[in-house]
């Protein structure tokens, strides 16, 4: 630990330090890096497309390094260009490999990228030593690589792929949601795909020193994702994805520099985290809600447990039951119990005095509800769904909470006066005293 | 659009071929990979007519739609819209897909999905103006569901997600409504609301050709189309959906036809 502290120290002397000229301009090129992607990846993830981006990222190394050979400098201009024709050499092999072989699309793309990044690695190690080629920051970005030329570059890009995005809001909303409608309306569906492919190549090349090729698709899809989880509009979802991906984008530079580690993988962690906690959090689709959800409806159904077996334990209207008693009838604890009764008595349903509870009339009159519930859905299983009789009593259990329905099951099942065990069931209008 | 201003650009847009056939097939053959699914299909349809197509699964319903709407290559044949090419007639031709097609989780609200009916008055840089949400408001209207157009798609009912792709059709102002199974999945109420729906569009003018499960409708239709790869019969609903016409199109015995192609594939492919 001393030593990983002391060298963190070492290079934050050794380098520049955040806050410096230097941090600033890698901060800047990171950003744009983070909203082009997470702008794109809300399309990517709307049309089930991060396999396909993924192979894109991968795919340009090989294009990277024989520009790089051919040229012998990293200029950009150089690199873009190689990247941009490996990208559609890609993607017209992929259609080539899925249209004229059994191999479903999926493995075509899995088997064309592959070979074209084991390609990009085989011609960087056949370099000499001496060259001025670093693998690992073309493979997982280093915050020292960024220059001002990428801060240029993606200065042009980013913009460019905002523009065409708000530009062609309307046409690429329809294309994602409905695809065949908006052909059917005359639109040039294919021609959007390579569009968005086209400006989503172009990203990643622009920021490739920024986020290395093998991890850039979690910044497509992540920030995307999360955003996903939250927004039920697709402008919203944009402006979302754009800011998760700014912020995981600058963090994550911001971490890697300090730290002098690979900025690709910095970020991707900060991402990942974001989207944990929209996971967790999101109030429509998040973990969290989910479980409170759940634990409300388990103490609503339970609470109604109480009141029914309060009821079916008294023998006359007003009689007291022990908590125990209760307990043991609905399988709930005897701590559960008390804390139920605690609330019912607070609605006014229930009284609870020393451990004895009894229902008030209001709690009675739920308590038949339930019973009217239980039984006329028991009727209905044995009668219409054809239910075993054994597995009927389990079934309606579930379904007695459902008893806003029992009005419309008697009206269905012809008002029947008892369910299959012979039991009465109550009237809807039974407010007196039990018979 | 007042109507009969909506019938004179109609008109205009029909021009020279005014008169023809909102729909007309010739010998519109089709497959996919080496299996026919449609052989030799002519038909044409009336103006101002309701066509009910039905056809047991597989049949090559929805494939009719496609081809009629230039979605999938023809390998013979050939269609007319409104007597023009496809290209030029889809213009007035509104398409309504099966539900169980949409992805419902699309981040889009009810008033986002029928604004997209005006896409084809907008094109591909063109930005929704106030009259295009006024058209799809009143298409909303229409339909009975404009109280819940800012609620995303998925907190819908069955019946009232039809109705929103209904309204789509609606807001688009198109001559012809091609509609992929509307009475799929929806309660009785909302199909003898969408069965309305549809006599009031025929008489505005409009065609309509409807895909159609349920059997025991066809006499709503004014023509009936019954579809199993060929046109099995096409007219009055009194005439084609005779027991035999029926026992034809929904007979499972595999005709020479079938069994030829079979014969041929086995000895094409390895």
């Amino acid at each position: 630990m001393i030593d990983v502290a002391a060298q963190v120290m070492w290079d934050w002397s050794q380098w520049a330090a955040p806050l410096s000229e230097r941090w600033w301009q890698e901060t800047l090129c990171s950003v744009l890096v983070g909203v082009a992607c997470g702008v794109l990846g809300c399309f990517v993830v709307l049309r089930r497309m991060a396999l396909i981006g993924d192979a894109l990222s991968h795919a340009v190394l090989p294009g990277v390094v024989i520009a790089f050979m051919l040229t012998g400098s990293t200029g950009i201009a150089g690199l873009f260009l190689g990247a941009l024709i490996a990208g559609i050499t890609t993607a017209l092999l992929i259609r080539f490999v899925s249209q004229h072989s059994r191999t479903k699309e999926d493995s075509a793309i899995g088997i064309v990228f592959t070979a074209f990044f084991a390609l990009g690695v085989i011609l960087i190690s056949s370099m000499g030593r001496g060259t001025h080629f670093d693998l690992k920051c073309f493979l997982f970005g280093d915050p020292l690589a960024v220059g001002r030329q990428d801060l240029i570059m993606m200065s042009v890009v980013a913009p460019i792929v905002i523009l065409t995005i708000v530009a062609l809001y309307h046409p690429l909303r329809l294309a994602s949601f409905d695809p065949t409608v908006a052909a059917a309306m005359g639109m040039s569906v294919a021609k959007l795909h390579y569009l968005l492919m086209g400006l989503l190549s172009a990203t990643v090349v622009a920021g490739l020193k920024t986020t290395g090729v093998v991890l850039v698709v979690a910044m497509v899809i992540t920030p995307a994702s999360a955003a996903y989880q939250l927004a039920n509009r697709l402008w919203s979802m944009l402006l979302l994805s754009a800011a998760f991906g700014a912020v995981a984008a600058a963090v994550g530079m911001s971490v890697a520099f300090v730290t002098n580690s690979p900025t690709g993988p910095a970020m991707v962690l900060v991402a990942t985290l974001i989207f944990a906690l929209t996971m967790i959090f999101s109030p429509r689709h998040g973990l969290a809600m989910q479980a409170v959800r759940r634990w409300r409806a388990a103490r609503h159904f339970h609470s109604e447990d109480v009141l029914k077996s309060v009821y079916n334990l008294s023998e006359q209207p007003g009689a007291l039951c022990a908590v125990e008693d209760v307990a043991r009838r609905t399988g709930l604890s005897v701590g559960r119990v008390g804390r139920l009764a605690a609330e019912l008595k607070g609605r006014q349903l229930l009284d609870e005095t020393e451990g004895q509870l009894r229902l008030t009339e209001a709690g009675r009159r739920q308590a038949i509800e339930m019973v009217r519930s239980h039984r006329l859905w028991e009727t209905y299983l044995a009668d219409r769904a054809r239910i075993e009789a054994d597995e009927i009593h389990a079934a309606a259990e579930r379904l007695e909470h459902a008893h806003e329905l029992a009005d419309e099951i008697a009206q269905t099942l012809g008002h029947p006066s008892h369910d299959p065990h012979g039991e009465v069931i109550p009237p809807p209008e039974s407010r007196g005293p039990n018979p | 659009m007042k109507p009969d201003a909506m019938a004179t650009v109609a008109a205009e847009a029909g021009g020279p071929h005014a008169g023809a056939p909102p729909v007309s097939v010739r010998g519109l053959t089709v497959s996919y990979g080496d299996r026919p699914v449609l052989r030799s299909v002519s038909l044409d349809v009336p103006a101002r007519q309701v066509v009910g197509v039905v056809g047991p699964n597989g049949a090559g319903k929805s494939t009719l739609f496609r081809a009629i709407l230039g979605l999938i290559p023809a390998d013979s044949g050939t269609v007319r819209l409104f007597g023009a090419p496809v290209e030029e007639g889809r213009a007035r031709v509104a398409y309504v897909p099966q539900t169980e097609a949409v992805d419902w989780d699309f981040p889009v609200t009810v008033f986002d999905v029928v604004l997209m009916g005006r896409y084809p008055r907008l094109g591909l840089w063109g930005r929704p103006r106030a009259a295009d949400r006024r058209a799809a408001a009143e298409a909303l209207e229409r339909v009975g569901i404009l109280e819940y157009k800012n609620r995303h798609i998925r907190q819908l009912s069955g019946g009232q997600q039809q109705r929103v792709f209904l309204a789509r059709a609606l807001c688009q102002e198109a001559d012809l409504l091609l509609l992929d199974e509307p009475f799929g999945g929806v309660d009785a109420a909302t199909e003898r609301a969408i069965f309305d729906l549809i006599d009031r569009l025929a008489s505005d003018g409009k065609t309509l050709i409807v895909i159609n499960h349920d059997l025991s409708v066809l006499d709503r239709f004014d023509l009936l189309v019954l579809l199993n790869q060929q046109v099995i019969a096409f007219g009055p609903p009194a005439q084609v959906a005779t027991e035999e016409n029926m026992r034809r199109t929904y007979g499972g015995r595999l005709t020479l036809l079938d069994r030829a192609e079979a014969a041929l594939r086995e000895r094409t492919t390895p």
